[in-house]
């Protein structure tokens, strides 16, 4: 569904779109939210994430994950659809626990790469309803693993790129590679919408 | 009756009276929950109506651009959610809304006004035709210029109320105002249950008969109120949001009679009020008129502010100012402008601040200036109503703008001369080129002055 935005949506002021023949062309994505909220927006220096952590990253996360405005995961859909659409490995995002996952009513890694018209599959299963901020570092690195391989999976001689929304402490991804390389898989990078 | 081991406890019932609530988001337990459903004391709705057209059964919004479809974990469907009450906890298809259809809450018919003040003569007139009006359930418009005392004037009606058993709430679209007008009423009435509800307001004890509320918080209620009061009525966000003059709508019983109160009366109020229940109180309770602007050009202020120095008789108002001791708060009609001429302004006394809508500390840097620790403030029209500051006199920088209407250029106004000890004051209207608000809005205040000493 490319429902064309009419009202930003951060902020609700209204969109002034006009669709140009480019646009059309090179089926990019519409805007979803005004230029004055773009620019609160830093990009990351980093080849491995989009932006930086700030202050209007902080209102985001909080609106898509806490406020369950699921609508948000639309917002980089043209940023996240550029740098990934070329990308050879499997696309792997960083899957929710089950009863997390049901208790937000979506999975926001899942939501950003379909937004984006990203292709992914999901291999790994998470096993712990704790969240890696509650612990400390010795607690973080002695974890029982946070992931396991779904019933069935074949990782074997194949490239992985790992998806996440931020990279925290780099635990999550971490554990996530680790699974994968055990069982075989050839190579697995990461890449997160925000660097941590 | 047979007595089945479980009784409710009461204060799930004080809570749950008149309000539309998540079930999830309810702070009482789900033993409690589960049995008040069973007895039939919640019926339970669903979050999002489909038909005959989509609508959220929590805000009645029903614009299509405000929902959204997704791919829900928790029922496994298509769901669809409102974006434009999210912020009170999201409202899907999937979310079970509870409105408390059980026994009564217990109300104390014991309610005492404490209030020693004095009304002038228009107050009482006012008062008393308010009254009239809610005696009569008639919805009643109160056009009281600013600094009228219009609080006060409220009290005999809510007291009233109270007495006769009635649940009454003051809505106001500003969380501001609804903090000052807390302890108000709080001292007001003492032996009266009085909760402040507004966006992060904490969980607050027993049944409240009397709330004061934003009007956002509205939503949150349904088929609740005997009487509604709306003060402030003209300064919705955005001024009309019809949504918000339904969420009005929705937490009044059916034929509970509406007070609004206002100093700038749109013109469909006036229509609808003026002919019968109407109270017009164009003079302060101090018995001076209001302060009337004056009108001043600034030609090509912002090319000036652009090359970094401040227009000139600008200038000179603020040095005076400074000079004289005066506190000031300088209008500006963008924060983009104001930002640029903050560092200017600053050259001419360093302590002077700037505050916005967004700007976390706004309410220490107004009682910054009421206990004149810096001599004035550079403000965006978000300070244009509900501070009183004594003394304090006022600029408008480009007062040709848009968003300086009529209305918001008389509560700019409204800010001078408060205070019995300072009656007087400066306000300024400094501009590019004249336009019909700035008439309109003069005009106005010398109309409430006429109006008010034609005796
Ligand atoms: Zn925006
Ligand atoms: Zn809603
Ligand atoms: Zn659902």
């Amino acid at each position: 569904m490319n429902k064309i935005e009419s009202h930003c949506l951060m902020c609700t002021q209204s969109l002034k779109i006009t669709i140009s023949w480019k646009m059309i062309l090179t089926k990019q994505f519409s805007p979803t939210i005004c230029e004055r909220c773009v620019a609160r927006f830093v990009p990351s220096q980093s080849a491995t994430s989009l932006y930086q952590y700030n202050e209007a990253m902080k209102d985001y996360l909080h609106q898509l994950k806490f406020l369950q405005d699921v609508a948000l995961a639309k917002v980089f859909r043209q940023e996240l659809h550029n740098r990934l659409t070329k990308e050879k490995a499997i696309i792997l995002p960083i899957p929710m626990h089950p009863l997390k996952q049901q208790e937000r009513t979506f999975s926001h890694t899942d939501e950003l790469l379909k937004a984006a018209h990203i292709p992914f599959i999901q291999l790994l299963e998470k096993t712990t309803t704790e969240t890696q901020s509650s612990k400390n570092r010795e607690q973080r690195i002695q974890a029982a693993p946070l992931f396991r391989l779904k019933e069935g999976a074949q990782v074997e001689h194949k490239n992985y790129l790992l998806f996440d929304d931020i990279k925290t402490t780099g635990t999550t991804l971490q554990h996530a590679e680790h699974v994968l390389m055990q069982s075989g898989a050839k190579n697995v990078q990461y890449f997160t919408l925000i660097e941590g | 009756m047979r007595y089945r081991g479980w009784l409710l406890p009461p204060a799930l019932r004080d809570f749950h009276e008149g309000r539309i609530w998540l079930k999830d988001h309810s702070p009482f337990s789900s033993v409690d929950l589960e049995k008040a459903i069973q007895r039939k004391y919640v019926s339970i709705i669903e979050g999002i109506q489909m038909k005959p057209a989509i609508k959220c059964n929590r805000c009645h919004n029903t614009d299509p651009h405000l929902f959204t479809q997704f791919d829900c974990s928790k029922c496994q469907q298509q769901c669809v959610y409102c974006r434009h009450c999210i912020k009170m906890g999201r409202v899907s298809s999937c979310t079970q809304l509870m409105i408390w259809t059980g026994p009564k809450a217990i109300k104390i018919n014991k309610h005492s006004l404490k209030w020693a003040g004095q009304y002038t003569e228009l107050q009482q007139q006012a008062a008393n035709e308010t009254l009239a009006s809610m005696k009569a359930k008639r919805s009643h418009l109160i056009h009281a210029v600013c600094g009228a005392g219009k609080t006060e004037l409220l009290f005999p009606s809510v007291y009233d109320a109270l007495k006769r058993g009635l649940r009454v709430c003051i809505a106001t679209p500003r969380t501001d105002v609804v903090l000052e007008l807390y302890p108000r009423f709080q001292q007001a009435f003492p032996e009266t249950t009085i909760h402040a509800l507004y966006g992060g307001a904490p969980y607050q004890n027993g049944y409240a008969q009397l709330v004061i509320a934003t009007t956002h918080q509205l939503y949150r209620f349904e088929k609740a109120f005997d009487v509604i009061i709306v003060d402030e009525a003209d300064a919705f966000p955005y001024t009309f949001d019809e949504t918000l003059q339904r969420a009005v709508e929705k937490a009044k019983k059916e034929k509970a009679p509406l007070v609004f109160v206002t100093a700038t009366p749109s013109a469909a109020l006036l229509h609808t009020f003026q002919q019968e229940s109407y109270s017009f109180i164009p003079k302060r309770y101090h018995n001076h008129p209001l302060p009337v602007p004056q009108v001043r050009s600034l030609w090509g202020y912002e090319k000036c502010f652009k090359r970094g120095k401040i227009p000139k008789r600008l200038k000179k108002w603020v040095e005076e100012r400074l000079h004289q001791k005066d506190p000031f708060l300088l209008f500006f009609p963008t924060i983009d402008l104001m930002k640029r001429a903050t560092p200017l302004v600053q050259e001419l006394n360093e302590d002077i601040l700037a505050v916005h809508a967004a700007d976390p500390e706004r309410k220490e840097k107004v009682l910054k200036l009421r206990n004149k620790e810096v001599p004035g403030l550079l403000t965006t029209t978000i300070l244009e109503r509900g501070i009183t500051i004594s003394n304090v006199q006022v600029a408008v920088i480009g007062a040709e703008s848009l968003i300086f209407t009529a209305n918001a250029l008389i509560q700019i106004a409204g800010r001078v001369g408060r205070d019995v000890q300072f009656p007087d004051g400066e306000v300024l209207f400094f501009h590019h080129g004249i336009t019909a608000e700035m008439d309109e809005a003069c005009a106005k205040i010398q109309f409430y002055n006429k109006k008010g000493f034609s005796e």
